[in-house]
């Protein structure tokens, strides 16, 4: 977690939006095995299906205010892509969620918590652009899809309702749209995102508008030279980055200006690729983060994983 | 008569490569395509899967480095160049060019 001056801020963010802009122009020239923290430039080839599972572990705290909130959550995430024709890739996300938060109410260290499924997310994919090359490919991709109200969102514990953000659901239907392009190479990928989430609202509270920019580099660093036969297993090193911009949520048509913000992560992390699975791990860190009033910051979040390739 | 001739003779220049490239196909124990966009291992296995799909592809072998597929053919069994070209497409690649041994 890094506190910067608002000067400082401010030039941060031109120096992220120049450098992701660079990396999206430089993008027209690059492969994939796939991002680890976003999911949107998956490769699916007509008729096979990925299964990928993650957990994430998150850790949210810096909390200024006599409350010293701290909240973890633990997701599992899994992921069905299937391949409805060489273009066209269709998703499906249903997470589960353990949510904790440790506040000070009156003196006392209480704990609130929600757990189970949360919101499903289905989204389709169509390859508009695709230019193959030996050992290299890039591919253009828009897609498209909605956020599914499937996890309550009026779970109770022993303190009564449990706040919204703690809710293992949102309530609300959400549409969201973005393009993803992927260049890879036999020695490197690089992945891009662009997204935008409509929030609408349910039982009186609406989440903010979320945006992103994402975006990932995987460099091959075993084996350092290839072999002349066969199909062997990759490993990865990849550094991401996400620049997520989220808007304040509103309860009972009053604004929250304790929520939402702007929040820039690096991404470290491992993939070992062969042909039939991926195993992967990464560590989220923001680099910034410029949040509205005592919303909380983020202190890390961890991603550990695997992608499975079937036919039915 | 001439022009029956004529066109006799054209007809059988014109079907000659054309018969000469099927018996090729027909006759060939392996065909080995070039497959543009192939540069990773996780990849390679929906294109394993097409090629193995076709009637007739006895087994596939894959060279990540050169970009190349291999395909064993069964003796006997005609496999024309447009059925591979279909299976690596819709894997999601591009076949640039298939010789045949």
């Amino acid at each position: 977690m890094m506190m910067i001056s608002q000067k400082s801020s401010s030039m941060m963010y031109w120096t992220c939006a120049v450098a992701l802009l660079i990396s999206l122009a430089a993008y027209a020239d690059a492969s994939m095995a796939g991002p680890i923290t976003f999911n949107s430039a998956l490769p699916v080839s007509d008729g096979m299906s990925i299964l990928r599972s993650q957990v994430k572990l998150t850790r949210k705290s810096g909390d200024a205010t006599p409350a010293g909130r701290v909240l973890n959550v633990t997701a599992a995430p899994v992921v069905l892509a299937y391949g409805a024709s060489p273009k066209l890739a269709l998703f499906g996300v249903l997470p589960y969620v353990d949510k904790r938060l440790d506040v000070t109410m009156g003196g006392v260290r209480i704990r609130r918590d929600a757990q189970g499924i949360g919101d499903a997310l289905f989204f389709g994919r169509y390859t508009v652009i695709q230019v193959d090359r030996p050992g290299d490919t890039l591919r253009i991709a828009p897609f498209a899809g909605l956020k599914t109200p499937i996890g309550s969102h009026s779970q109770h514990d022993a303190f009564g309702l449990v706040p919204r953000i703690l809710q293992p659901g949102s309530g609300s239907w959400d549409p969201f749209m973005g393009v993803a392009l992927t260049r890879q190479t036999l020695d490197w990928e690089f992945d891009a995102a662009a997204k935008y989430r409509f929030n609408t609202g349910a039982a009186g509270f609406t989440f903010g508008d979320e945006a992103r920019v994402d975006a990932s580099f995987q460099y091959r660093v075993f084996p350092r030279t290839l072999e002349s036969g066969g199909v062997p297993a990759f490993v990865y090193a990849v550094l991401e980055s996400n620049l997520i911009w989220n808007g304040k949520n509103r309860s009972l048509g009053v604004t929250d200006p304790n929520s939402g913000g702007l929040t820039w992560n690096l991404a470290p992390g491992l993939q070992y690729v062969t042909d039939r699975f991926v195993l992967e791990t990464a560590v989220q860190i923001p680099a910034v983060q410029n949040l509205n009033g005592t919303a909380l910051e983020s202190d890390w979040v961890w991603t550990a994983g695997f992608r499975w390739n079937f036919f039915f | 008569m001439f022009v029956l001739r004529l066109l006799l003779i054209t007809g059988l220049l014109l079907a000659a490569p054309v018969a000469s490239m099927s018996a090729q196909e027909a006759n060939a124990q392996s065909a080995t395509i070039r497959v543009d966009g192939l540069s990773c291992p996780f990849c390679a296995y929906g294109l394993e899967k097409h090629l193995k799909k076709i009637a007739g592809v006895e087994g596939v072998e894959i060279n990540m480095k050169s970009g190349k597929a291999i395909v064993r053919l069964k003796p006997d069994v005609r496999v024309d160049d447009a059925a591979l070209k279909t299976a690596v497409k819709k894997a999601g690649f591009t076949a640039r060019g298939i010789t045949r041994q």
